[in-house]
């Protein structure tokens, strides 16, 4: 059987690949994708976790965490789309608007 | 096992690595799924058999079609200001391997030691369902509270101002 810290590490590497998209890509609907990827690093360390102390709490909540993650889907782009309307553009330098 | 193991890791970080390098939006979505493809590889390999199916549907099939959807509807084309600087891009580089340099051992050294429990637990839909509706049951109606929420300022946020 694989080790659980096999798949530790693999969600580590996942979860800063993540940080680095949201850091430097400039496209707003990308960096929402990147946080797609830091959510599911963590999943994958909450399931390898809960397969580790032989436990569902785990699973949980990763479904827990799925839930959420559609609902910032939902909301995330419709403020993306809003955000086009006013700006033209989802480039995040170009959400200035606060920026006197 | 353990081939099939870095077989689908290989997979999942190159498909990550395409979502944050790629220059075309639609490209990095369709490399996120994927990835998220992978994940639900990973969770199978893991037991958490209901969990991989959700994550093929929920993640893959709605929430990555929405992205889609949304990308086609405003219709980007490629990130049209100049890309940022080099020293931008190999500082965030280097925060990813500080980040990864502190967090690898941490890893190791806390959790090598736990032994692997002698209950192999099995993430099925009846056993995660009799969970989720019995400990978990006022956390689950929450989430659909949450999810009603969600859809009504989606729809309030998305929607055109009409003049009063």
């Amino acid at each position: 059987m694989v080790p659980v810290t096999y798949y530790l590490t693999l969600s580590a590497l996942m979860f800063t690949l993540g940080i680095v998209g949201v850091v430097i890509r400039r496209n707003a609907i990308v960096v929402f994708m990147c946080i797609e990827l830091m959510l599911n690093a963590v999943n994958l360390s909450f399931v390898a976790l809960s397969r580790l102390v032989g436990n569902l709490d785990g699973q949980i909540a990763v479904f827990f965490v799925m839930v959420v993650a559609a609902a910032e889907a939902a909301v995330g782009l419709a403020i993306i789309i809003s955000l086009f309307r006013s700006a033209k553009s989802v480039e995040t330098s170009d959400a200035n608007q606060l920026n006197g | 096992m353990t081939a099939l193991f870095f077989l689908v890791a290989l997979v999942l970080l190159i498909s990550a690595v395409g979502v944050v390098a790629s220059r075309n939006a639609i490209h990095s979505a369709l490399f996120l799924v994927g990835n998220l493809m992978s994940v639900a590889v990973m969770f199978a390999m893991l037991n958490a058999h209901f969990l991989a199916v959700v994550q093929v549907i929920v993640y893959a099939g709605a929430i990555m079609v929405l992205v889609l959807f949304v990308l086609m509807l405003l219709n980007i084309k490629l990130e049209n200001q100049p890309a940022l600087g080099k020293l931008v891009i190999g500082l965030a580089g280097l925060g990813g391997l500080a980040f990864l340099w502190m967090m690898v051992p941490l890893l190791q050294r806390s959790f090598a030691a736990i032994p692997q429990s002698a209950v192999d637990v099995q993430g099925s839909v009846r056993e995660v369902g009799k969970l989720l509706y019995t400990q978990y049951v006022f956390p689950f109606e929450a989430a659909s509270l949450l999810i009603m929420a969600a859809v009504v300022g989606a729809v309030m946020l998305a929607k055109r101002r009409y003049r009063a």
